[in-house]
C-alpha cells in the first residue's frame, strides 16, 4: 500500500517515471531480432535437430517449397505445348532466385531419364530438355515420366493433369521471401488454363511467422480498441478510462522492450505476448474503476476515495496478479525454449501491470480534476440493468444452491467425458484458417500427388557396401510396399526404386525385370550404369557413396502429428514382424517428423506445466486465505473453466495443438481471478456483517457488478479476433470469451452456493482463535507435493537458465505470499 | 612521304596478321595434341571422386585408344579394374566427328552388352565430374572460336557452341599452352556468365616424345565435387588391332593389353 500512497502523493512524478521507463524500453525496439522458424521450438542441440541436420548434409537433402501447376481444361492436362513451355520457363526463372539451390531443383526439365533407345539400346536423356512443340512430344514426356517410379506421383500426377516443382532452399527462413518471388514470376504466366499453387512446410511455417507478426500489430491494438469502446459504454468518462488503456500500452511496450533488450529473439511465440498482456493489464483497472465509482458516491473525496478503493482491492489484485504470474511463469518449466521465454516475459509483464495499476492509475485519477468525476452518479444509473442482473444472479445462487451444485456436478461429468475425447494433433498448415491460400494449395496438391510433407527413414548399417546386397534392398522395398499398402504414406522413394528402374531398362524394358537384380555385383553395376547419366549425384540423396547408409524419402499427404505417428507405428510394426536381414539402425528425420517431436514435447511439457501451476496456485490460495478449505473453494471456478473449455475442444473434435496448449496457462492465470476477488470480499464483508446471507447480499452489489463488467469487456472485446486469418489468434479470441464467461459464471453461481453449503466450516476460525494444525498439515503437504513435482520434472526434462530464474521467482513469490498473509492476519 | 606512310601501314597490317595466328589452327593443333597423340595408346586411369563433404570414391580403369584418322574418328576401350564389384565391366566408344558417338557397355554380372546412348556428350563419365566429352574430346566444328588474348605462355580462346541444345554450358574458355599446344585449363560458363565448372591439367610429362597430361582435375562449382585423374603407365604406338574395339572383346577382355 505504501506504493499506492506514494503514487497518490506524487502523481506527476509517478507518471513521469513511468513514461521515462517506457521510453527507455521502447528505444530498444530497433534492436529487434525476429525468428519465425517453429523448428526453434526445440533447442538447437536437441538430438532430433542435430540428427536431422546431419542427415540433410549426409544425403544433400534440403527443405523444399512445392510449386504445383495444374491444368484441368486441356484433355492432356499440363502436357500440352503451352503449359509445358510455361513450366520450362518458370523452372528456369526460379533457378535464378536467391536462396534457391538451382542444382538440386526437381522439375520436369531438370531431371535425367533412362529409357529404351533404339534396338538393344538404353538412353540417358533429360526428361524435358526443351519445351516440346507438338502434342505427341508432350504425351511422350508424360508417359516417360509416369514410367519412372521416381517421377510418378512426385513430379507428375497419375492423371497427367498436374506437375510439381520441388524447390530446395538454402534456409527455411528465406521461404516466405522466395515464395513471394515465385509469385512474382507466376504473374507473367497467369490468365491461361493453368492454376498455380505454392505450399510446403517451410512456406507454411515462414508465412505463418510473417503473418503472426502482422497480426501482432493488428490484433492487439484492435482488441485494445474494443476494450476501450466497451469500457466507454460502462464508464462514460474518456479521461478516466484512458488510463487503463495507457497502462496496457505501457505494459506491452515495456515487456517487448525488455525482451528485446535482454537479447532474446522474438519468436512467433513471443509475438503473442501483446495479445495476452492487453486483457490482463486491463482487468485490475476495471475492478478499480468499478469500486471507485461506487465509493465516490459515498466518500466524494478523490484522495480518500482512491485510497479506500485501493485498500479494498489491494490483496485481491496482488493475488490475482501473482496467480497469473505463476500460471505463465510455470511455462518456464516446459522443455521448449520459445515457450519458456514467452512464459517468463508474460509473467514479468503481469507483475509490471500490477505495479502500474498500483501507481499509475491512482496517480492518473489524482490528476483528473474533481469536476469531471462529479457526473459519475448519473452514469451509474444508466448501468442499472447490469446491477439488476447481478442481484438476480445472487438471489438465484444462494437460494437455489442445491440446484446449482447438482448442475455443476453434471457439467463436470460431461466435461470429463469431453476431455477424454481430446485428440492431440498439430500441423503448421492448420494454423491458417480454412480457405487461406496456403491451406488451399496444401489440399489441392496433396490430392494430386504422393504428398508434400517429407519425412525420412534413415538406415545405418555401420558397414560399407551393405546397400548393394539384394537381401537388404529387398527388405527396404518390402517396407515401402507395406507402407504403401497401409495407405499411411502417399508415396515413398528410395535407392531400390532407382536400381529397379535401371535394371529394368538395361534388361530391355521387359516387365519381368521390373525387380531388383539378384546379386550384389549386379546391383553395383546397375548403380555405375546410372552414374553415367547427367545427374549421377541423384543417387546420393538416397544412399551414401560407401553404401553403408540409406534413407527412404516418405511423401505424406498430411503434416498432422497423428498421421506422422501412424507412419511411425506402421514402420515399427513392420520391423517387429520382419526383422531386418542384417543389423540396421533405424532413425527418423525430416521436417514433418521434427514437428511431431516438438509438438509431442510441447503437449507433455504443457500438461506438466499446467499441473505444476495448478499446484502452485492452489498453494498460493491456501496461503492467501490461510485455510485449505478456502483455498480449495477458490480453485473451483478455475477447475471448472479448464474442464469445460477443454471438454469443448474434445467434443467438437478440435485438435489439442500448439496454440491451445499455450492458452492453458492463460486459462489458469485468469480463471482464478474472479474467485479471489469474490472470496476476499466475502471475507472482509463477513468480518463486519457476521452473517453469511447479508455478506452475499452485499457482494452481489458493487463487487459482483465489477466482475460482470470484466466478463463483458474482455469477453466481447476479443471477439473480433475470431476474424483473424490465423488460427492461434482465433483461438485466443475464443478462449478469452470462454475463460471470462465460464470462470465468471463459476464464480457468481457456484461459489455462493458453495459458501452457503459450507458456511459452517468456512467461517469457523474467525470466531475463536485456535491452532490450525490441520491447516498447517494440509498446507505443508501441498507445498512438499509441489516441490516434489518440480524436482521430478528435472529428471525427465532438461535444465535451462530460465528454469533457474523461475525457481528463484517462484520461491520469492512464495515467501512474499507468506509475508503478506502474515501482515494480513495482523491486520485482521 | 606518302609512300613511306603507306608502307608503314602495310607493314603494321602484315605484322598484325602474322602475330595473330588463325584460331581454328590453334584449336586443331590443341585437339590433336590432346586426343590424337601417336596412332594408338594405353593408360591406367586412376580416378578419385571427392564430393563436397570430402567423401572419396576410387575408380581404376585401363584405357586403350586407337585413331581411325588423326583429328577424326577414334575408338576407345575402357576396362574396369576397381572397384572390385565392377571389375571386368567394359565400355567401348566409337567416336564419330560427323554424327553421334556409338557407345557400348558390358555388364559382366548381368552378362549383358548394351548400347548406351545419350542425346549429348555431357553426361557423367562413370560418376565422376568429367563428362564424356572431356574424355574423348569435343568436336572442333561444334563451336565458334574466338581468341580472347594471348600472352607469352597461353592462347586464351572462347568457344561458343553453334547449337546450344542439350548443353549445360553457354560457352567455355580454354587456355592453351604455347609450347605443347595442350589445353592447361578450361572454364565452363552458364548463360548468366557464371563460371560453374573447371578442368585443369596438373601435370604434363614427355612420354615417348609426346607431351602428355598425366594428372588433371575437374571441379564442379555447383555441387562442390571434384575429380582427379592420374594417368599411369602411358604407352604410345603399341599396335592395337581394330577387333579389340568390338563386342567380342567386351566379353573376353584382351588380357595382353590389360596387364
Amino acid at each position: 500500500m505504501w506504493l499506492v500512497r506514494l503514487a497518490i502523493r506524487f502523481p506527476k512524478s509517478t507518471i513521469a517515471l513511468c513514461s521515462i521507463i517506457t521510453i527507455i524500453m521502447t528505444l530498444q525496439f530497433p534492436k529487434i531480432k525476429i525468428d519465425t522458424d517453429p523448428e526453434n521450438m526445440l533447442s538447437k542441440d536437441e538430438y532430433v535437430r542435430v540428427f536431422n541436420d546431419k542427415v540433410k548434409k549426409k544425403f544433400s537433402l534440403y527443405d523444399f517449397i512445392v510449386l504445383g501447376i495444374i491444368n484441368k481444361k486441356d484433355k492432356n492436362g499440363v502436357f500440352n505445348p503451352v503449359s509445358l513451355k510455361k513450366i520450362f520457363e518458370i523452372t528456369e526463372k526460379i533457378k535464378d532466385i536467391d536462396g534457391v539451390i538451382a542444382y538440386e531443383l526437381i522439375s520436369l526439365s531438370t531431371k535425367d531419364n533412362i529409357r529404351q533407345g533404339g534396338l538393344g539400346e538404353v538412353l540417358f536423356e533429360w526428361l524435358m530438355a526443351k519445351p516440346p512443340s507438338n502434342e505427341d512430344e508432350c504425351i511422350f514426356i508424360r508417359d516417360e515420366a509416369l514410367d519412372n517410379p521416381l517421377f510418378k506421383n512426385t513430379i507428375v500426377s497419375e492423371d497427367g493433369k498436374a506437375i510439381c516443382i520441388f524447390i530446395p532452399i538454402k534456409a527455411k527462413d528465406l521461404s516466405y521471401k522466395i515464395s513471394k518471388k515465385i509469385e512474382d514470376i507466376l504473374k507473367f504466366y497467369k490468365g491461361g488454363d493453368e492454376k498455380f499453387y505454392i505450399t510446403g512446410l517451410p512456406v507454411s511455417e515462414d508465412t505463418f511467422g510473417f503473418e503472426m507478426f502482422k497480426q501482432m500489430a493488428i490484433s492487439a491494438p484492435l482488441a485494445g480498441l474494443f476494450v476501450f469502446l466497451i469500457m466507454l459504454l460502462f464508464f462514460k468518462r474518456v479521461r478516466l478510462i484512458i488510463s487503463p488503456m495507457i497502462v496496457a500500452i505501457i505494459v506491452v511496450l515495456f515487456t517487448m522492450g525488455l525482451l528485446i533488450w535482454s537479447g532474446n529473439i522474438v519468436h512467433i511465440m513471443s509475438s503473442m505476448i501483446p495479445i495476452f498482456l492487453v486483457p490482463i493489464s486491463v482487468l485490475d483497472s476495471i475492478h478499480i474503476m468499478s469500486e471507485f465509482y461506487h465509493n465516490y458516491q459515498l466518500i466524494k473525496d478523490k484522495r480518500n476515495c482512491i485510497l479506500k478503493t485501493m485498500e479494498n482491492l489491494f490483496l485481491s489484485m496482488l493475488y490475482t496478479s501473482l496467480t497469473t504470474t505463476a500460471g505463465f511463469g510455470s511455462l518456464a518449466f516446459t522443455p521448449i525454449p520459445p515457450v519458456q521465454i514467452f512464459g517468463v516475459f508474460v509473467a514479468i509483464g503481469v507483475m509490471w501491470a500490477w505495479v502500474l495499476t498500483m501507481t499509475f492509475i491512482p496517480a492518473w485519477i489524482m490528476l483528473i480534476n474533481e469536476g469531471s468525476i462529479e457526473g459519475f452518479k448519473i452514469a451509474e444509473i444508466g448501468n442499472g440493468i447490469l446491477s439488476k442482473i447481478s442481484r438476480a444472479i445472487g438471489k438465484f445462487s444462494y437460494y437455489r444452491y442445491k440446484l446449482v451444485i447438482v448442475i455443476t456436478t453434471v457439467i463436470i461429468a460431461i466435461s470429463i467425458w469431453g476431455i477424454l475425447r481430446i485428440q492431440v494433433n498439430d500441423n503448421p498448415t492448420r494454423w491458417f484458417a480454412r480457405g487461406h491460400r496456403i491451406r488451399v494449395a496444401d489440399e489441392v496438391l496433396n490430392n494430386y500427388f504422393g504428398g508434400t510433407y517429407p519425412a525420412y527413414i534413415v538406415f545405418d548399417s555401420g558397414k560399407e557396401g551393405v546397400f548393394k546386397d539384394p537381401l537388404v534392398l529387398g527388405y527396404i522395398q518390402r517396407l515401402q510396399e507395406y507402407l504403401a499398402s497401409t495407405g499411411v504414406v502417399g508415396k515413398s522413394n528410395s535407392i531400390t526404386d532407382i536400381i529397379r528402374k535401371v535394371y529394368y531398362e538395361l534388361m530391355g524394358g521387359e516387365p519381368q525385370y521390373n525387380r531388383l537384380p539378384n546379386n550384389p555385383k549386379a546391383v553395383a553395376q546397375c548403380l555405375i550404369s546410372y552414374e553415367n547419366s547427367h545427374k549421377p549425384d541423384d543417387l546420393w540423396h538416397f544412399v551414401t557413396p560407401d553404401l553403408s547408409e540409406a534413407n527412404i524419402w516418405l511423401q505424406m499427404k498430411s503434416g498432422d502429428n497423428k498421421d506422422m505417428y501412424k507412419v511411425i507405428q506402421a514402420v515399427n510394426e513392420f520391423i517387429s514382424k520382419n526383422p531386418p536381414p542384417v543389423e540396421l539402425k533405424l532413425e527418423w528425420a525430416g521436417l514433418t517428423y521434427i514437428n511431431y517431436i516438438w509438438q509431442k514435447k510441447m503437449v507433455v511439457g504443457m500438461l506438466y506445466s499446467l499441473l505444476g501451476s495448478f499446484g502452485i496456485v492452489l498453494i498460493m490460495m491456501v496461503f492467501l486465505f490461510r485455510s485449505p478449505l478456502w483455498g480449495f473453494i477458490s480453485m473451483v471456478p478455475l477447475t471448472i473453466t479448464i474442464l469445460f473449455i477443454y471438454s469443448l475442444i474434445g467434443m467438437f473434435g478440435k485438435y489439442y495443438d500448439m496454440p491451445i496448449a499455450v492458452l492453458s496457462s492463460l486459462t489458469l492465470g485468469l480463471s482464478v481471478d474472479f474467485a479471489i476477488h469474490m472470496l476476499q470480499r466475502v471475507r472482509t464483508i463477513y468480518a463486519v456483517r457476521k452473517d453469511v446471507l447479508q455478506t452475499l447480499d452485499e457482494f452481489f452489489g458493487e463487487p459482483s457488478y465489477a466482475i460482470i463488467k470484466n466478463i463483458v469487456v474482455i469477453g466481447i472485446a476479443f471477439f473480433p479476433l475470431l476474424l483473424s486469418p490465423l488460427v492461434p489468434y482465433k483461438t485466443v479470441g475464443f478462449f478469452m470469451f470462454a475463460i471470462m464467461f465460464t470462470s465468471g459464471i463459476g464464480t457468481l453461481f457456484i461459489m455462493p452456493s458453495l459458501v452457503i453449503s459450507l458456511k459452517r466450516h468456512m467461517f469457523v476460525y474467525s470466531e475463536s482463535v485456535r491452532c490450525n494444525s490441520l491447516n498447517c498439515i494440509i498446507t505443508s503437504l501441498l507445498v512438499s507435493f509441489g516441490i516434489a513435482f518440480i524436482l521430478h520434472k528435472y529428471r525427465i526434462m532438461s535444465f535451462h537458465m530460465l528454469t533457474a530464474i523461475s525457481i528463484v521467482i517462484v520461491s520469492i513469490l512464495t515467501v512474499l505470499c507468506n509475508f503478506i498473509s502474515k501482515r494480513c492476519k495482523e491486520g485482521v | 612521304m606518302k609512300r613511306i606512310v603507306l608502307s608503314l601501314i602495310l607493314l603494321e597490317l602484315v605484322g598484325q596478321v602474322c602475330a595473330q595466328p588463325d584460331v581454328g589452327e590453334i584449336i586443331e593443333k590443341a585437339n590433336n595434341a590432346t586426343y590424337y597423340q601417336a596412332d594408338d595408346g594405353r593408360a591406367v586411369v586412376k580416378m578419385t571422386i571427392t564430393d563436397s563433404q570430402g567423401r572419396e570414391r576410387h575408380r581404376e580403369l585401363i584405357m586403350l585408344r586407337k585413331d581411325v584418322e588423326d583429328g577424326k574418328d577414334q575408338k576407345y576401350y575402357a576396362y574396369f579394374v576397381e572397384p572390385e564389384d565392377v571389375r571386368d565391366m567394359v565400355y567401348i566408344v566409337h567416336k564419330h566427328i560427323d554424327r553421334d558417338d556409338d557407345r557400348w557397355l558390358y555388364l559382366p554380372s548381368l552378362d549383358l552388352v548394351r548400347r548406351v546412348s545419350a542425346t549429348d556428350e555431357r553426361s557423367s563419365f562413370v560418376g565422376s565430374n568429367f563428362v564424356y566429352e572431356d574424355v574423348s574430346g569435343r568436336g572442333v566444328n561444334e563451336d565458334i572460336h574466338k581468341l580472347l588474348k594471348e600472352d607469352d605462355n597461353y592462347y586464351v580462346i572462347k568457344n561458343t557452341p553453334k547449337n546450344t541444345q542439350n548443353l549445360d554450358f553457354a560457352y567455355w574458355i580454354v587456355y592453351i599452352d604455347k609450347n605443347t599446344f595442350l589445353p592447361v585449363k578450361a572454364e565452363y560458363y552458364d548463360d548468366k556468365d557464371k563460371l560453374f565448372r573447371t578442368i585443369e591439367a596438373l601435370e604434363l610429362r614427355d612420354i615417348q616424345g609426346f607431351n602428355t597430361i598425366v594428372r588433371e582435375k575437374a571441379v564442379d562449382l555447383r555441387n562442390g565435387g571434384n575429380t582427379e585423374i592420374v594417368f599411369e603407365d602411358v604407352d604410345y604406338n603399341i599396335g592395337l588391332s581394330d577387333d579389340i574395339f568390338t563386342e567380342r572383346y567386351m566379353r573376353k577382355p584382351p588380357k595382353k593389353w590389360l596387364r
